[in-house]
């Protein structure tokens, strides 16, 4: 337990020493002026880069989606085999005393 | 400072070998697995609520912060391997073996991963899936040879010959990942300049942004997770031990 309150002071500090930071550099690579979620664009009429950015998102989502898909998936996969294989052990275990 | 790496390599396998001990430490795993999923939720929100556009590739850029550590991770993954073969090799112990299994298993994952994220990324903001260059070529290399890694182990000769297969295999994996960091350097390819990472140019490095913070957060989270999930892998592959262990005592009794 009080493992877990240091993780989440730590990451609480994380969080706040980012933005001290972030707030401290004032530019940023290719969006000084932007500011969070903003689309900050070189060229072209902003409407058209807008649609371009927007247009791009499903592929963003498949990808975080794939990702974490990935993730879950195989420590499903993991947990269950984990579990059939105590079982078979125990089974075995028992099997092994009962001849003995 | 190749002893520093192995003498740091062997700390790290024997906190991971600490960690996976069955029936015991399952506070710890769960901490590790509470400590990546929190830093992830704080990644996300940096992803998508903090980090700016990029000017160039619009929204598509925000792969990067699931690329970029998968990447990391993917290559690491075979050093692990490599390194816990040798270890075994040298000291016979059998839970090298079984870390180095069980990182191989986990090379497999995120090196799909990062080939999977990549061809999505480039089609998204390049309009092509694949192309035969430097670095898209070698990372396809490394997932061969996590897959021929597995397959040796798997139909390949039993304990202590395998392992040494097993390890001559990860050993030339091993040399390919400094091969698949460099591509970029090296060999003229469509994939973006190293940004990241002692190679990379300044004109290039990322560096005192808002976009490194985000890169940093997310292969930490990214970091916690792999770890949490080489251990469950680990404890895993002790428990596939146990089990042979018992069928042989088991066929040993029934004769």
């Amino acid at each position: 337990m009080v493992n877990m309150r240091r993780i989440a002071v730590a990451l609480a500090a994380l969080v706040a020493l980012c933005e001290v930071v972030a707030a401290a550099e004032g530019a940023y690579v290719s969006a000084a002026d932007g500011g969070a979620g903003a689309v900050v664009v070189a060229d072209g009429p902003p409407a058209q880069q807008q649609l371009r950015g927007e247009a791009e998102l499903p592929w963003l989502f498949a990808v975080y989606a794939i990702t974490w898909a990935a993730f879950f998936g195989y420590v499903f996969v993991m947990s269950r085999r984990q579990r059939e294989m105590r079982a078979e052990i125990a089974a075995l275990k028992r099997a092994l005393a009962e001849r003995e | 400072m190749v002893l520093r790496v192995w003498q740091v390599a062997l700390q790290l396998a024997a906190a991971v070998n600490t960690f996976a001990r069955l029936n015991g430490n399952v506070a710890t795993r769960n901490a590790l697995l509470a400590a990546g999923a929190a830093l992830m939720l704080i990644t996300l929100y940096m992803v998508f609520m903090w980090v700016p556009t990029e000017l160039n590739l619009g929204v598509s850029q925000r792969i990067f912060y699931f690329h970029v550590p998968l990447g990391w991770l993917g290559m690491l993954s075979i050093i692990v391997v490599a390194v816990a073969s040798v270890a075994y090799l040298v000291s016979g112990k059998e839970w090298w073996d079984a870390l180095a299994y069980s990182a191989a298993e986990l090379g497999v994952v995120f090196a799909s991963l990062i080939l999977v994220t990549g061809v999505i990324w480039a089609r998204g903001d390049l309009g092509w899936w694949w192309t035969w260059d430097a670095k898209l070529t070698t990372t396809l290399i490394l997932w061969f040879i996590y897959v021929g890694y597995l397959m040796a182990r798997a139909y390949g000769p039993k304990g202590s010959q395998g392992a040494r297969i097993g390890s001559v295999i990860a050993a030339i994996g091993a040399i390919m990942s400094p091969i698949i960091y460099m591509s970029t350097v090296w060999w003229s390819t469509a994939h973006p300049e190293l940004n990241v990472g002692p190679a990379a140019s300044d004109s290039d490095a990322i560096e005192s942004s808002r976009i490194y913070y985000t890169l940093l957060v997310a292969t930490l989270a990214f970091t916690l997770l792999y770890a949490y999930l080489l251990v469950e892998r680990y404890a895993l592959r002790r428990s596939e031990s146990e089990l042979d262990e018992l069928h042989r005592e088991f066929a040993v009794h029934a004769n």
